[in-house]
């Protein structure tokens, strides 16, 4: 037990060098600034793994050993408790000895008395045994203590398990799904952050979610209420299953895995044309770098559109404003407006030509290109990129006189380049999980706790009884004791021999007495 | 009433339990040192009194708020504070009849309060929707019952540990005074106070006619074993409501972040704290380590207590530092 507590406060610990330094799986981006503040330092930690506290060869080790201390502590007392169980309580022999004793006068004869205290005994809860003439019983009771202290003790051991195969054959990453799309479950398919267990086969489940429609509600201050997925499932062989909504906190489980709402964002459609020549055409997913301390919904979204097969290569940076009145008059009052809806949507781009050098889609290394436009386009605009005008659409839309574009001239040469932005839509990110052994987990969770409850609140009691014959009747003595919780035994100890002389006084010593106390 | 009276009546409330435990607080103290059963009596019924504003602070913050009233650390701290109070109140002074630590209480009371105004302090909003769940109310409310029952736990085992040392400079007084046994025998035997007796009502008070060991000495503390014993049943009693708060945050945690334990700050230090109170309750079962080495590691549990329930909000980023 002592080894088994040594290596629980280790893990303690671990936990709290994990919980004060920071961690990759939880916040890569904090171990990077960690890092350049503190390179020695930082080397070190990364070294000995402190910046991955929970998924660190020591930190299993420590778990595997706490596994192995406890598994061989329980044996035994698994052992030695099924022993104690089959034992009958063994007889006394001075019962004045005990810390708790009375003796006193009883009618009846001693045989029958001593039988009458083992259904009282029983009635309290103890398990009782005869003595071979008769005349003694001996009790005891809280055995479950021991059966408590063991299931909690098996149901952590179980609970150990089931976390390190859940944890290790499971995996755990996001999908962002643009409405109207459909996202199949592979782990190419995930945002980038796919998190697979140790022992895990690498396979996925294949279900198709299509995003049919997502919707969200934001309080005046921009304060999120709750986050709505419209969303469509199919089987791994792409029939239809259900319809379903998943929101925060109600999870949808289909084909294996566990779907939760994540996060949101905007999507706006966009068509690129080189003379005539369409060579983008679809949503552009929109990420957020906001400062801290800003709230996220009051900045711009980004986005990229990289157009590797021009020659030289182009990339289209965009930023887009979903509610562009509201952007305007935060900045015309001073303190930043949440965009929580599509109010005039509107987007500043900039072009930059050059070599593109990496195909990520949340960011553009500009090292080896150079800007050649900027401009702004509306809702249903459609720009020429180079000179920023606007070719086709209405100009003098809902958008604030600011923000108004210009026509290009009637007899303008036609375009090469252009942009349209016909829709904004939504795209929704979606948490998927598979954890096959969560049941289990709670299970062990339930048991822990109600093993733990029995072994707190019952007490080992050990009483004996033994009836000796005297002239007009019987003594009854009674001698026990409590391993623990002794100041309760001290109220039940003097209830018990109550209960025992009233009980032994009412079997009838002699008929007649009987009847006349009626 | 409108909305905004109950804010404004929630948080005057406040004010008032307020200072309600810091005049029980000095009553109990006066209590302490004084011995007029008046103090006493004025330290609970003004103590009674701040519980009932502390009780209708709350709800007038549920009402404006229109919802449970536990979603931030300034009410989960009000929350605290009752039942700091209230657990006192029952147990100590109403089940063990043990009058003489009110003062420790209620200060602990005071700092919690303070703590909230000072660096939590909220208006009343709704609820991100990640804190909308059924299971939030059972698991902040059961770990606001454990961190109270716990924290009393320590609270009692400072003063154990506090009049443990009177007693021993008392024994060693007294031992001094006794002449060396002439035979070989030992006076220890008799003097040592390491077999506690069982705790007995009113046990913080001088039995009969007899006096005290130090009569001189008016500041007394109920005997070491007393204040052991309520320590014991607190931390006893707080640990598997405790272990019951962290389940239901695993499952709360389940069902909106999708993993039910993920080594967030908040998550760790309350595993941290689960797991050095288990060490308590298992010192307290093994032979040679009851008494002060028992307590020392409810001392580091008292610690880790405070970190979860204040340092992670205040300077460990997480997803519970939106609870702030």
């Amino acid at each position: 037990m002592r080894t088994a507590l040594v290596l629980l406060f280790l893990l303690a610990a671990a936990a709290a060098v994990g919980s004060l330094l920071p961690q990759i799986p939880n916040s890569p981006e904090r171990v990077a600034s960690y890092r350049v503040a503190h390179p020695v330092l930082g080397d070190f930690f990364s070294r000995a793994g402190f910046f991955d506290v929970f998924g660190s060869w020591w930190f299993v080790l420590i778990l595997s050993l706490l596994f192995v201390s406890l598994v061989a502590c329980l044996i035994p007392r698994s052992r030695a408790m099924i022993r104690t169980i089959r034992q009958r309580p063994i007889q006394a022999r001075e019962l004045d000895a005990f810390p708790h004793y009375r003796e006193l006068a009883v009618p009846g004869e001693p045989a029958g008395v001593a039988a009458t205290a083992r259904v009282v005994l029983r009635r309290h809860g103890y398990r009782v045994a005869a003595s071979e003439d008769g005349r003694a019983v001996a009790a005891e009771k809280g055995a479950l203590r021991e059966v408590g202290s063991l299931v909690f003790h098996w149901a952590f051991v179980l609970l150990l398990v089931a976390v390190v195969v859940g944890k290790g054959t499971g995996y755990v990453g996001h999908a962002t799904i643009v409405e109207g799309q459909t996202w199949t479950d592979a782990a190419f398919n995930y945002d980038g952050d796919l998190r697979t267990g140790r022992f895990s086969s690498g396979g996925h489940t294949g279900i198709g979610i299509e995003l049919t429609d997502y919707s969200d509600d934001f309080r005046q201050s921009g304060v999120p209420m709750d986050f709505t997925s419209k969303v469509k499932l199919f089987a791994p062989d792409g029939t239809f299953a259900r319809d379903d909504v998943v929101t925060i906190n109600h999870p949808v489980s289909f084909g294996g895995v566990r779907i939760f709402q994540y996060g949101f964002g905007w999507a706006p459609v966009v068509t690129i044309r080189d003379h005539g020549r369409t060579l983008y055409d679809g949503p552009v997913v929109m990420g957020q770098n906001a400062p801290k301390d800003v709230n996220p919904l009051a900045v711009p979204w980004v986005g990229f559109v990289k157009l590797s097969t021009l020659r030289p290569q182009v990339a289209i940076q965009l930023e887009l404003y979903p509610d562009s009145l509201a952007y305007l008059s935060g900045l015309l009052s001073g303190t930043p407006e949440p965009m929580t809806e599509a109010n005039a949507p509107f987007m500043r781009y900039a072009v930059w030509q050059g070599k593109l050098t990496d195909p990520s889609l949340t960011s553009l290394d500009t090292r080896f290109m150079h800007q050649i436009a900027t401009g702004g386009i509306g809702q249903g605009w459609t720009v020429d990129l180079a000179s920023g005008c606007v070719a086709k659409g209405r100009v003098a839309s809902e958008l604030p006189p600011q923000l108004a574009g210009t026509v290009c001239p009637k007899d303008a040469a036609a375009p090469a380049l252009t942009m349209s932005f016909p829709r904004l839509k939504q795209y929704s990110r979606l948490q998927i999980s598979r954890d096959t052994t969560v049941p289990f987990v709670l299970g062990a969770a339930i048991l822990i706790l109600a093993g733990l409850i029995a072994a707190m609140y019952s007490s080992r009691r050990k009483v004996w009884v033994r009836v000796e014959a005297r002239d007009d009747g019987s003594l009854l003595q009674v001698g026990g004791f409590a391993l623990q919780r002794k100041d309760r035994f001290e109220e039940a100890f003097p209830k018990l021999v109550d209960d025992l002389a009233s009980a032994v006084t009412r079997t009838p010593a002699h008929p007649r007495e009987e009847v006349g106390a009626r | 009433m409108t909305v905004g009276d109950w804010a404004r009546i929630s948080s005057d409330a406040f004010n008032v339990a307020l200072f309600a435990y810091i005049a029980a607080m000095v009553l109990s103290f006066a209590y302490l040192a004084f011995r007029r059963s008046g103090f006493h009596t004025a330290a609970i019924v003004v103590g009674t009194a701040g519980l009932a504003a502390n009780v209708l602070s709350i709800v007038g913050r549920g009402i404006a708020a229109g919802r449970t009233p536990w979603g931030n650390m300034y009410e989960y701290s009000s929350l605290l504070t009752a039942l700091i109070v209230l657990a006192y109140l029952v147990i100590v002074e109403w089940r063990y009849r043990v009058r003489t630590v009110g003062g420790f209480v209620f200060a602990f009371a005071i700092f919690t309060m303070a703590m909230a105004v000072s660096f939590f302090y909220v208006g009343p909003t709704e609820l991100q929707p990640a804190l909308n769940s059924y299971w939030r109310q059972i698991h902040v409310t059961a770990m606001i019952t454990a961190s109270s029952l716990l924290g009393i736990g320590c609270l009692f085992t400072i003063l154990y540990l506090v009049k443990l040392g009177m007693e021993r400079r008392q024994m060693a007084a007294l031992r001094a005074q006794i002449p060396p046994p002439i035979m070989g025998g030992s006076v220890d035997a008799d003097l040592e106070p390491d077999a506690p007796p069982d705790y007995a009502p009113g046990a913080d008070e001088p039995v009969g006619s007899g006096a005290p060991a130090l009569p001189a000495r008016r500041i007394a503390l109920p005997p070491s074993a007393t204040l052991d014993r309520l320590a014991y049943r607190f931390i006893q009693f707080g640990f598997p409501i405790w272990t019951f708060g962290v389940m239901c945050g695993a499952i709360w945690a389940q069902q909106t972040w999708g993993r039910y334990w993920g080594w967030d700050p908040k998550e760790t230090w309350s595993f941290i704290t689960w797991t050095i109170f288990a060490g308590y309750l298992h010192a307290r079962a093994t032979s040679g380590w009851k008494g002060a080495k028992a307590a020392s590691i409810a001392l580091v549990g008292f610690v880790s207590l405070l970190i979860t329930y204040y340092a992670v909000n205040l300077w460990i980023a997480g997803l519970h530092t939106y609870a702030k």
